[in-house]
């Protein structure tokens, strides 16, 4: 076949090809501060996986090598250089038993770290603190059962940022309300999915004070790519401080505030779904949000405290502005806590995205909200709906809002 | 057709029973045109109807992830929508899994292997054109919920209880239930009968380990296929019964354990990937030695080796679901289990690379790809190495470092090696040789492309983007020039390189189909049995069935050892042994007739499945015709008689008296 | 020689010739039919036996199967392998006849039970197991049903051969068809003891 040339160079093509992109991954290829990078550990249950990895990772990265090597060896040394068609041998056995008891071997070390970390990783006899996480169609909700050992006398329910104190481990019992959601902070710990109808333990500690940035990676429809959470860790004192502002008692706005005015529109509005601890209507009588009639997961995020959490709607906006947010995300492990639980004050709300989501929320975020295509939930919808909402009732929610930390 | 009579010799015709087919139609007689293609019934037809509509798939799944690399090119893509998105990415997996990866591996397998095993069909070739019919039917009952209120949008594991009537309400997923059920008929139909023409009609003197490795290779992905559907299959039928009749099998409100459709989705699933890995192994177990002038290394590890990869297949299933919430004892016997199935797929690797040790190489383009495959898939298969270990997977599950990985097993592995077929059997299917130098374009680009797209995937996972997210955003991608966005925006631009590639080898296919020159009947100096024969093979494949006396019979045919030097002395050119065996060509070959039923029983079975979404009077005339089909094919003889067709004007040569099918 | 060779290549399915296994191709493909579809019972089973304590609304199993009805539908079926038995070996001895009478036999007996399941499922209904009501109530009408199908299809294909023989249109080796229903009318009979077992004996 006088048309065929032999392809020369493929050895050196394939090695540089190989050695490119293993160069590339280990050397500058590689993102900083990523949030969400597994491998820059920040507590124990992420570093005995990377611990793992270290092992793991170069292994492999040899063997690749080797096996390369060997391959780009023989690419060259048995190209066609017009000598006779060889022994016709079928193979050695000695080689092939050799070439399986290598690899198993080393699968053996392998597996046996493997099972270690696996059995610690499901250990709970050392919980400190426990945390229900339900995942529903497209945010988390934290729900803190009282503990007292950890300041928590009363239940706290939460959504969007996870707050736990540093250095504690912290036992997550997850479960969904609808679909299949799976938790991962990858700096805190490996994933874990939430599963309706079950409950899966997944432990967290996070060595120092900081944000961990995370994302639903069980795909749970249409916006799935909108389902975030972010880890918070305060050091213990701050956590207290934390639990204590999450526990305080209501305080309505001021009578002629417009803050006052907003607190009546969200009666009207918000409160069928969204529950305000404490909130009470003109008769002095307990408003108790009724999210199940509205809302096929039968929740909504609870917003007694919004403005002490710096994300909202599944943690995908931020509710504070792009100075403030590099302020908290950026800031020094020490004085984290204290910029963290500053909240959300007037001169960093991120005014734009709140009234954007305020004006059409599923304009922001899909979800199943058109009235027309709610006929297999009986009209309940899978999200939040488009309220039409007039600019002015804006403004007071707004400013009803900014009152709620 | 019918029946090929040697001149000279008796044509008495062994007598077959019946007279008439059912009522009064006669049989298709069709020798040109879309009729001969479209009643036929020989296998080597077949596989080319499978392999177009296995490449029309390719593209229209590569359009899919183009689409999808566009979205994801920058940071908030607009090009799709979420929902878009959502379906896009579900279907451009079920069709590459379903459409083009198991019909393509099919297609090689229905052409190839009864040519290896020195057969004249499959075991039974009307059988063999219902699987055909049914994967276009399957196929196009999917792809319709495009046009009929949008696709499937659950992913191509479609978990519960996220594929149900209420979290999925468009008809996509419906669609996708239906055309699964059928295209899994098709397969398993066409998994038994590859089964029993392997193991029931191989030429005298072919022991199991006298078979080529490409053959081994499908018979065991065929008895994966036979134990691993009906799985999926029950999983399908209670997802359908959910969605389209009120059953509560995934309600949780009812009790359900959403993990039930794991567990039957991953005990087929896992099976799967070797399902479509297996063939390209097979194929370049067929390549390597052809191109290294050698036998393969360790055939019988090989051999074994396949059949326990298939084998241990079946029980690491919940490698998928380390992140599901298993208890950690299995997960820790899976893990292990995962591991342990590295081995013999390392074995693969060590005796391709020692096959070539030793040889004489010749870098064809099919030789390239078999190269390619064999070191791309050793890059997929450490990185599938650091997966099974379970804490790490968690990690790493539903992040982009499994779409790079898979990618890299399936992509760089599967699709590699089918190229490297397309090259190699190519001169055998169509009597004329691709271009080689387009072949090395073709080859280039593909490598480049692949690599830029599914590397950077590695750090993009690593680094903690998850899969199947419309949108990412520029907040969670870090910094540093080589932050998540710069690799995205790589990788997008590496998956237009590679459909360049690809478009490489469509362009060499047409410049090919034009050119007027003849393939030589032994252009790789190849070693198996389907070179035993003209190209592209008559329609009884062979002149005389061979008898085998060795592994890689052609080859030792044309050459034997010099027993002092230990190399091989050609002894025999392989033209001349193709034209010897016409010489010598049988008498009384039957070949099996062509027939309406497959198609026509094809056609009912869609409308059967589509009533599932279109009511009652659709289903009952789907079953009417499928059960009038059903008679129609009982009551008709494979191999018709001679009154059915024209009769013969014999002239001379081995004549044939009816038409071929 | 060649001829032989020819013929084993070509129509083995059809006529029964030597085969590299000494199985017809038609018998090897029933086997490989028949190992696939154990399969199908099984994730059917598996499912139900994961599902059929859980009844969050209607009756429990234990509350409305009615054994001594289920138990002569069973043995009704179970007969039927027996008369199948006796077609088979009639079928053989090239009998058409007695196979004709003994095939007709087994279907009134396989219609017999599929009756006897039709009567038990619009019982449970009245009773108020819909398809519907529970994990139980999907789970079992799912799986008796897909059982049902199976043991009609067999009684179409029983009626089918019958009608096939009697106007001497059968293809191929008429005491092999014969066989090759039976074989499967077997399955579908030992499938059922399995299901029997599994759903009305063992309680929940």
């Amino acid at each position: 076949m006088d048309t065929v040339s032999p392809v020369k160079s493929l050895t050196r093509r394939i090695s540089t090809t190989v050695a490119g992109v293993a160069g590339a991954v280990v050397l500058a290829g590689c993102a900083q501060n990523a949030p969400q990078d597994t491998w820059k550990p920040k507590g124990d249950n992420a570093q005995m996986i990377y611990s793992l990895d270290k092992l793991v990772f170069p292994i492999a990265g040899i063997v690749g090598v080797l096996v390369s090597a060997l391959a780009g060896y023989i690419f060259v040394k048995f190209r066609d250089k017009g000598q006779a068609i060889p022994a016709q041998s079928h193979g050695k056995p000695i080689v092939e038993i050799v070439l399986t008891i290598v690899p198993a071997l080393i699968l053996t070390v392998v597996g046996v770290f493997t099972f270690r970390t696996i059995m610690d990783l499901a250990e709970t006899q050392d919980t400190e603190m426990i945390i229900n996480v339900t995942g529903q169609q497209w945010w988390w909700e934290y729900d803190y059962p009282a503990q007292a050992d950890q300041g928590i006398t009363q239940p706290i329910i939460t959504s969007g940022q996870l707050v736990i104190p540093e250095d504690t481990n912290v036992l997550l019992r997850e479960t969904s309300r609808d679909v299949i959601h799976s938790f991962w902070i990858p700096a805190l710990n490996g994933k874990k999915d939430a599963v309706p109808g079950r409950i899966h333990l997944l432990r967290m500690q996070a060595d120092q004070p900081g944000i961990y940035a995370g994302q639903c990676t069980e795909f749970c429809g249409l916006s799935h790519a909108n389902m975030r959470m972010e880890a918070i860790a305060l050091s213990k004192e701050d956590f207290a401080k934390w639990v204590a502002n999450q526990q305080k008692p209501y305080t309505a706005p001021a009578e002629g505030t417009l803050a006052k005015e907003g607190e009546g529109v969200f009666i009207n509005q918000c409160a069928r779904c969204h529950q305000v601890n404490g909130i009470k209507d003109a008769n002095g009588k307990a408003i108790i949000s009724a999210p199940d009639e509205n809302v096929y997961s039968g929740a909504a995020p609870n917003l007694t405290t919004l403005m002490t959490r710096n994300t909202f709607a599944g943690a995908m906006f931020d509710m504070v502005n792009q100075k403030c947010r590099a302020d908290v995300w950026d800031a020094k492990s020490e004085d984290f806590g204290a910029k963290y639980l500053a909240g959300v004050t007037e001169d960093c709300l991120n005014e734009k995205n709140l009234r954007a989501w305020l004006r059409n929320a599923p304009a922001m975020k899909p979800m199943y909200a058109d009235p027309a295509k709610l006929e297999k939930t009986n009209g309940l919808y899978r999200g939040m709906p488009n309220l039409g909402l007039t600019e002015d009732d804006i403004d007071k929610l707004v400013a009803y809002l900014l009152t709620l930390k | 057709m019918a029946i090929i009579e040697r001149p000279g010799t008796s044509t008495t015709p062994v007598v077959v029973t019946p007279q008439q087919t059912l009522g009064a139609v006669k049989r298709p007689v069709a020798t040109k045109g879309w009729r001969e293609w479209l009643f036929t019934v020989d296998h080597k037809k077949i596989g080319i109807m499978y392999g177009v509509v296995a490449m029309v798939f390719f593209i229209i799944g590569g359009v899919e992830a183009l689409l999808i690399r566009l979205q994801l090119a920058m940071p908030d893509g607009q090009i799709l929508s979420a929902d878009k998105y959502n379906q896009m990415f579900t279907m451009h997996a079920t069709t590459m899994v379903f459409l083009f990866a198991m019909p393509m591996a099919g297609a090689f397998a229905n052409y190839f292997l009864p040519l290896q095993i020195g057969a004249r069909d499959v075991a039974f070739p009307r059988i063999n054109a219902l699987s055909l019919w049914l994967l276009i039917i399957g196929g196009l009952v999917l792809n319709a919920s495009w046009f009929l209120g949008g696709a499937a949008d659950g992913g191509w594991f479609m978990y519960a209880p996220n594929s149900g009537p209420i979290f999925s309400p468009s008809h996509g997923v419906d669609f996708w239930v239906i055309g699964l059920q059928i295209a899994g008929v098709a397969s398993l139909l066409g998994s038994i009968n590859l089964i029993v023409t392997v193991l029931n009609m191989r030429a005298p003197g072919m022991s199991l380990m006298k078979m080529p490795v490409f053959t081994w290779m499908i018979l065991v992905v065929q008895f994966l296929l036979v134990f691993s559907l009906p799985v999926i299959t029950v999983a399908l039928v209670l997802l359908m019964l959910q969605r389209s009749y009120g059953a509560t099998f995934f309600d949780v409100s009812q009790g359900a354990d959403p993990l039930l459709w794991q567990h039957l989705f991953w005990i087929f699933g896992h099976p799967e990937v070797y399902v479509l890995i297996l063939p390209a192994f097979g194929i370049i177990s067929e390549v390597l030695p052809t191109f290294a002038r050698k036998p393969l290394f360790g055939y019988p590890f090989v051999v074994f080796s396949g059949a326990s990869i298939g084998l241990v297949g079946f029980g690491v299933w919940a490698h998928h679901m380390f992140a599901s919430g298993l208890g950690p004892v299995s997960v820790a016997v899976f893990s292990v289990a995962t591991m342990a199935i590295a081995i013999p797929t390392g074995v693969k690797i060590f005796n391709w690379l020692l096959t070539m040790w030793g040889g004489k190489i010749w870098y064809t383009t099919a030789m390239n790809f078999a190269i390619g495959l064999v070191v791309l898939f050793t890059i997929g298969g450490l990185s599938g190495v650091t997966h099974s270990v379970a804490p790490s997977d968690t990690q790493q599950t539903d992040t982009y470092y499994i779409v790079a990985h898979f990618h890299y097993v399936l992509f760089g592995g599967m699709v590699f090696g089918l190229f490297s077929g397309f090259y190699y059997w190519w001169p055998k299917v169509f009597g004329k040789m691709l271009n080689e130098k387009l072949g090395a374009w073709n080859f280039w680009f593909m490598v480049i492309g692949m690599n830029m797209t599914f590397g950077p995937m590695h750090i993009l996972g690593l680094q903690g983007q998850p899969r199947r997210m419309y949108v990412w955003t520029e907040a969670r991608a870090g910094e540093g020039f080589f932050n998540l966005g710069f690799w995205n925006l790589v990788a997008s631009i590496g998956s237009f390189i590679l459909a360049v590639g690809v478009l490489f080898f469509l362009i060499n296919v047409v410049i090919t189909a034009r050119s007027k020159q003849q393939a030589p009947l032994d252009p790789w100096d190849a070693r198996t049995l389907e070179w035993l024969t003209t190209s592209p093979p008559k329609a009884h494949n062979f002149d005389r069935i061979p008898v085998v006396h060795h592994l890689d019979e052609f080859f030792h045919r044309k050459y034997e050892e010099d027993t002092a030097t230990h190399t091989m002395k050609k002894v025999a050119e392989g033209e001349d042994l193709v034209r010897a065996e016409g010489d010598a060509a049988d008498a009384h070959i039957h070949l099996p007739s062509p027939s309406y039923w497959p198609i026509l029983l094809s056609i009912g079975v869609g409308l059967l499945g589509l009533g599932v979404v279109y009511g009652i009077p659709m289903m009952v005339i789907g079953f009417a015709i499928t059960l009038f089909s059903a008679y129609g094919w009982v009551l008709e003889p494979s191999v018709a008689e001679e009154i059915d067709f024209e009769p013969s004007d014999n002239d001379g040569n081995t004549k044939e008296i009816a038409p071929l099918g | 020689m060649a001829e032989t060779a020819t013929h084993t290549a070509d129509h083995a399915s059809e006529h029964g010739h030597e085969t590299s296994t000494g199985l017809t191709n038609n018998k090897l493909a029933m086997w490989l039919f028949l190992g696939s579809e154990c399969l199908l019972f099984g994730g059917l089973i598996s499912t139900y036996m994961l599902y059929r304590g859980r009844v969050s609304d209607g009756p429990h199993p234990m509350a409305i199967f009615d054994i001594p009805f289920t138990s002569v539908s069973s043995f009704v079926l179970l007969m039927s392998s027996l008369t199948m038995v006796l077609a088979v070996s009639s079928a053989q001895r090239g009998d058409d006849s007695r196979t004709n009478l003994w095939l007709t036999i087994t279907a009134v007996l396989g219609a017999t039970f599929v009756g006897g399941q039709v009567y038990e499922f619009t019982a449970f209904i009245r009773e108020g197991l819909g398809f519907s009501t529970s994990l139980f109530g999907s789970s079992f009408y799912t799986l008796t049903g897909f059982h049902g199908i199976h043991v009609s299809v067999g009684v179409l294909m029983l009626l089918s051969t019958v009608g096939i023989i009697r106007k001497n249109k059968i293809t191929g080796n008429k005491a092999e068809v014969v066989e090759l229903v039976g074989l499967y009318w077997h399955f579908v009979d030992v499938v059922w003891i399995i299901i029997f077992t599994l759903v009305y004996l063992i309680p929940s």
